[in-house]
């Protein structure tokens, strides 16, 4: 396991995601590692839900990619086409420019000229690289599943051309394993590399299909997955019903029949019986009661070490974060301002968003909670990125903040470093 | 301490097709003055339902078993639906959890928040002029009844001094009141031309400004511009020649060009002009009415108006007041000995009629009795009183219900029981059968005929007491404060008479009342529907629709609950102002302990229907002692928790069924035996923090709070510096 911890499971870059003139998420790059829980959190409306919906692909994405165990399963294409138009306009102004130059002094024209039709090449040349580029992107974009599940292929006709091999002269036993090479064969054609990414959401009510019955909502990935099986499919869902702290009989029931706790649970072990490694938790417990929402946080705690499961916990109660995850990313308006390991973040706090948020967790305490003052934070009023754009910049290993030269040199020095 | 809400032994419970439910049962709390409750506990422990009582919003299918919720005297379960509506909105305002719900989607936010203000001014204005008419001639006749007839002739010309008077300061009022609502018009339509015209949007310069020259030159009332009558001029010359300069963008050409330098200038000179008027201290039309209607041809502009009011006092009293007081204080204290000799009569009859309500008695003769008790007591009650007793007042009605309560149920209990067994029957004879039964029997509903005459009973008693307390006090009763006091009700209602509201004040007391909730640009969003509001921003509509209406108690149903935590935030600080601000009291209702540490001065556990521990907010956080309130704290991790969390197990019970014992037994890991057998008691932890747990009884072995908890209070004391009393 500890060699695994730095191993990276998924890895997001330059994520935007526009609606058409919303940017919902803009340039947002984090990595998560396998086994840890990634808590990412902002107010309502900072994109954190659409970069958790982007990553399992609900939206196709504008720009960026995302890669999933190294391999590429969403690429959008926008930095490309910026690439592309800007090559264009630069071009068509340095053109008019050496134009403009040759109508002044036309004994330069050959000169010019040939500057010209370097340009024009040089032009071209970006735009039939970016266009490579883009070709690339929507291919991978469309075809990583069907990659994943080739592969998946050839492993299972190399598993079995082996058996076959070893049971060619046992007539019965070959017809039993050409049945189960069929059953396994549909199984690995139908495997997607996406399915190892699962999503649990924030209105159990809305996310259970109110017509189907738990078993039947908790064993549809695994039907659509392919597999026939009756039996083996009951015993899996009665299998996870136990895992998620509830009981064989509620199988038969409907969602309706259940209070929210239970619900979620539900929405849990549906995203669980597929056996994911990344898991995205969208607000899993906002919409509980508290004591529910114990039950749920620590139910979740307990198939994470169970199953090893990697957790994108998106958020808004920070007390709750901070509780359960290992990092947390903090957005603003389309934008990852700070990230950091959870101690790190909480005993230096840097960027005055993250500031602001920290200071309106409301506590237990009555005393301390009288003296609280709330800090209000003022995207314009409290920085000037009119000369010096800002980026995403480590201050301390692994803490990252969304500042320019001026504020990482204050962030620096309030650090002591 | 002046509570202003008490809730006394409420029970409520739901018919629904599976079975009564239990919602609410037997509690009991204060609500004081300038004070925050905040009201905690898992959904379904009736939090939602008290308070939709208090506003009396309940559901249909709802039934009121017991109790009382009083306010100002009035018991807000047993008053009729036209007395409520004066309270619900008015005085008790509520904010939902989901503010979208409850905003109308189709309306703009600016009528959805002038609405009320509007059709109130409307309805209170009319009812004024009512109440100034029959509340004169009342002390009229008192008035003559208690001197010598000889006097009767002054008496009568003093009255209709009096009227008149109130009618010629009205008429003052009046004038003042529209030149003032000019003022707010024009200095509202300046603005919203200045704002229109910052963000470039199309306008009709010429046009508008001609207007405005309108509407400056008629601001021209002696009473208002003793002070501004040159500046007035000048600014009209001025903006007359800056409209003449100006010449308007031609077709065709750039329409966004910016307004003339000159012409905001004058426009922004204007403005401070206005808002001084309109901020302008009110002359006392009373006390000028009587100035006017003796010397009827009297200029009014010499003096300033502080130093007329003086004079003008001065005049009154002299001429007429005196001499007034003198008589009407007679009246009143008439007509005070008549109703308190009446009310001596009627304390004897409501005990005669309590041993008779115990008694066996028929519907007729029961109605009989309470048709003359009812009349007696209308007829005891001192009309000329301004604070009425409104438990008097509200006495047929009250009765009435109870008595009709006690026969409907005497005649449906048989009904309801014989229906119960009849369908029961049938179910068991199918199911006997071997047949498949899908329904059930819908559960009876049944009252205890004792306890509904304990209720008639009780309506009695309520106002006796008050009575015999009315008795022992009649001694020290000052007549000429009452007077002074009803002479106040008459300027009062004769101002009421000629306040009115138009729809452009009504819009720029909106704006203000969004600029105080922190809504920013409100002259924009003013005109915006609900959906293009954010949450948080429409939960501060939803507060400014409160707030309109000026009421003395805000109930929060879960207000935050939907939001974010910044968005929480600022919102529990809003409210926290607006109470210190105004004065308010509110009862705050939520499922997070968290959020009420900063709000709450009181807190009240609910679980199942039952207060399980009520105290102040620090009993509740630094000394806790229900195992729920354990749970309750220890579920939630604050920023300082690594160990497992100490989750509730289970869910709350099912309320058609309420346990016998302690409700939260089943969940409880300090349950004992007697937990599930028997209900344990309030216990008193400290004046002011009960418990209801028998881990306090004496004989209960020592159990010590969950370590979580005992760690986090340890902390959290250290952290302050242990100054647990102290503020």
């Amino acid at each position: 396991m500890e060699n695994n911890k730095n191993e990276v499971l998924l890895r997001v870059e330059h994520l935007s995601q526009h609606f058409g003139k919303l940017k919902a998420v803009n340039d947002v790059s984090f990595d998560i590692k396998k086994g840890e829980v990634f808590g990412l959190v902002g107010e309502s409306g900072c994109g954190k839900t659409t970069t958790g919906r982007s990553i399992i692909r609900i939206y196709d994405i504008t720009g960026g990619s995302i890669y999933f165990k190294d391999q590429r399963i969403c690429a959008g294409t926008l930095e490309y086409k910026e690439a592309i138009d800007n090559i264009k306009k630069e071009t068509k102004d340095a053109i008019k420019a050496l134009e403009q130059e040759i109508a002044e002094n036309p004994e330069l024209k050959s000169d010019k000229e040939a500057l010209i039709k370097a340009k024009k090449e040089e032009c071209d040349r970006v735009i039939a690289e970016n266009r490579k580029l883009i070709k690339e992107a929507k291919f991978d974009h469309k075809n990583s599943d069907k990659e994943y599940s080739k592969n998946c292929v050839k492993e299972v006709e190399a598993k079995f051309a082996k058996l076959f091999e070893e049971a060619k002269n046992n007539p019965e036993e070959t017809a039993l394993l050409k049945k189960k090479y069929k059953d396994e064969l549909r199984v690995a054609k139908n495997t997607k590399l996406v399915t190892n990414i699962q999503m649990i959401f924030q209105d159990s009510i809305a996310a259970l299909n109110p017509r189907m019955t738990v078993r039947e909502i908790i064993a549809e990935g695994l039907v659509i997955n392919g597999i026939k099986d009756k039996e083996y499919i009951d015993e899996k869902v009665y299998e996870i019903l136990e895992l998620v702290g509830l009981v064989r009989e509620h199988a038969g029931r409907y969602p309706h029949e259940f209070s929210g706790g239970q619900r979620q649970r539900i929405g849990i072990a549906r995203s669980v019986i597929m056996n994911p490694d990344l898991l995205i938790a969208d607000e899993p417990i906002s919409a509980l009661d508290v004591s529910i929402q114990a039950q749920i946080i620590n139910l979740m705690n307990e198939l994470r070490e169970r199953l090893g499961l990697t957790i994108l916990f998106i958020a808004h109660d920070l007390s709750v974060v901070k509780y359960f995850s290992d990092r947390i990313g903090v957005m603003y308006y389309g934008n990852m301002v700070e990230l950091a390991e959870t101690d790190e973040l909480f005993a230096h706090p840097l960027h005055p968003y993250t500031r602001s948020l920290l200071s309106a967790i409301p506590l237990p305490d009555p005393h301390a909670e009288k003296k609280r003052t709330r800090i209000v934070y003022n995207a314009l009023a409290e920085h000037d990125y009119s000369v010096d754009k800002p980026s995403m910049r480590e201050i301390l290993p692994g803490h990252f903040v969304y500042c320019n030269d001026a504020e990482e040199a204050n962030y620096k020095k309030e650090l002591g470093l | 301490m002046d509570k202003i809400l008490e809730v006394k032994n409420l029970k409520i419970s739901f018919r629904t097709s599976g079975g009564t439910v239990k919602a609410v049962r037997d509690i009991s709390f204060d609500l004081e003055r300038g004070k925050t409750l905040a009201i905690v506990g898992e959904s379904g422990s009736g939090k939602s339902v008290t308070s939709k009582a208090i506003l009396g919003i309940l559901a249909g299918n709802s039934i009121i078993e017991g109790g009382e919720i009083l306010y100002d005297g009035k018991d807000l379960l047993r008053i009729s639906e036209e007395d409520m509506c004066k309270i619900r909105g008015d005085k008790i305002s509520m904010i939902f959890q989901d503010p979208l719900s409850s905003l109308n989607p189709i309306v703009k936010i600016g009528n959805q928040i002038t609405e009320a203000m509007i059709l109130k001014n409307r309805t209170s204005r009319k009812e004024a002029r009512g109440s100034f008419n029959r509340h004169l001639a009342l002390l009229k006749k008192n008035m003559l009844a208690a001197n010598d007839p000889s006097l009767a002739g002054e008496i009568d010309e003093l009255v209709k001094t009096l009227d008149k008077m109130s009618i010629e300061g009205n008429k003052l009022e009046n004038r003042y009141n529209n030149e003032k609502t000019e003022a707010v018009d024009l200095l509202s339509a300046i603005e919203d031309f200045l704002f229109k015209a910052s963000k470039k949007q199309k306008l009709d310069v010429k046009k508008e400004l001609s207007r405005f020259e309108k509407l400056l030159a008629d601001i021209s009332d002696p009473f208002l511009t003793i002070n501004y009558d040159e500046q007035i001029k000048t600014l009209c010359a001025e903006l007359s020649a800056a409209k003449s300069s100006y010449s308007a963008p031609k077709k065709g050409e750039d329409e966004n060009v910016e307004l003339p330098e000159e012409i905001i200038s004058v426009l922004e000179r204007i403005k401070p002009i206005l808002s001084d008027i309109t901020a302008h201290e009110n002359p006392n039309f009373f006390r000028i009415g009587y100035y006017k209607l003796m010397n009827p041809n009297a200029s009014l502009t010499e003096m300033p108006i502080a130093e007329f009011n003086e004079y003008a006092l001065k005049y009154l009293d002299e001429n007429f007041m005196h001499r007034f007081i003198e008589l009407e204080e007679k009246g009143v204290e008439y007509s005070f000995n008549q109703a308190l000799a009446k009310k001596k009569d009627v304390v004897e009859k409501l005990e005669d009629a309590k041993t008779f309500y115990l008694g066996d008695f028929s519907k007729a003769e029961a109605l009989k009795l309470c048709k003359t008790l009812s009349d007696e007591v209308e007829a005891s009650i001192d009309r000329l009183e301004i604070n009425k007793d409104s438990v008097a007042y509200t006495f047929r009605t009250a009765l009435t219900t109870a008595i009709n309560k006690y026969f409907f149920y005497m005649k449906n209990n048989p009904k309801e029981e014989a229906r119960f067994a009849r369908q029961s029957k049938k179910r068991d004879a199918l199911i006997a059968r071997g047949k498949h039964v899908s329904w059930k029997v819908v559960p009876k509903v049944v009252f205890d005929l004792e306890e509904l005459k304990a209720d008639i009973v009780a309506v009695i008693d309520r106002l006796s007491t008050r009575y015999s307390e009315y008795i022992a006090n009649a001694d020290s009763v000052d007549f000429n404060a009452r007077s002074v006091e009803i002479i106040d009700y008459f300027k009062d209602k004769a101002s009421q008479v000629v306040y009115k509201v138009t729809k452009s004040m009504a819009k720029e007391r909106a704006i203000k009342l969004m600029e105080e909730v922190g809504i920013h640009e409100p002259r924009t969003r003013y005109y915006q529907y609900p959906f293009e509001f954010s949450g948080g921003m429409r939960q501060r509509i939803v507060i400014a629709i409160a707030l309109a209406a000026d009421p003395d108690i805000i109930i929060c149903d879960e207000p935050t609950t939907a939001l974010d935590v910044t968005i929480q935030a600022q919102i529990l600080e809003l409210i926290n102002n607006l109470k210190k601000e105004r004065n308010l009291s509110v009862i705050f209702i939520t499922h997070d302990l968290g959020v009420v540490a900063n709000m709450a001065d009181d807190i009240g556990v609910m679980y199942a229907g039952k207060i399980v521990e009520y105290g102040t907010a620090d009993d509740i956080f630094y000394d806790p002692r229900h195992p729920y309130t354990w749970a309750l704290l220890s579920s939630m991790p604050d920023l300082d928790t690594k160990e497992k969390l100490d989750a509730i197990p289970g869910t709350p019970p099912n309320m058609i069924y309420p346990p016998v014992g302690d409700a939260f037994a089943e969940r409880n890991k300090y349950a004992m035996q007697i937990d599930f057998e028997e209900c344990p008691p309030f216990f008193d932890v400290s004046e002011t923090h009960k418990a209801a747990t028998w881990l306090l009884h004496p004989d209960a072995p020592k159990v010590e709070r969950p370590k979580a908890i005992s760690d986090r209070i340890e902390r959290m004391l250290s952290k302050t510096g242990g100054e647990q009393d102290g503020e």
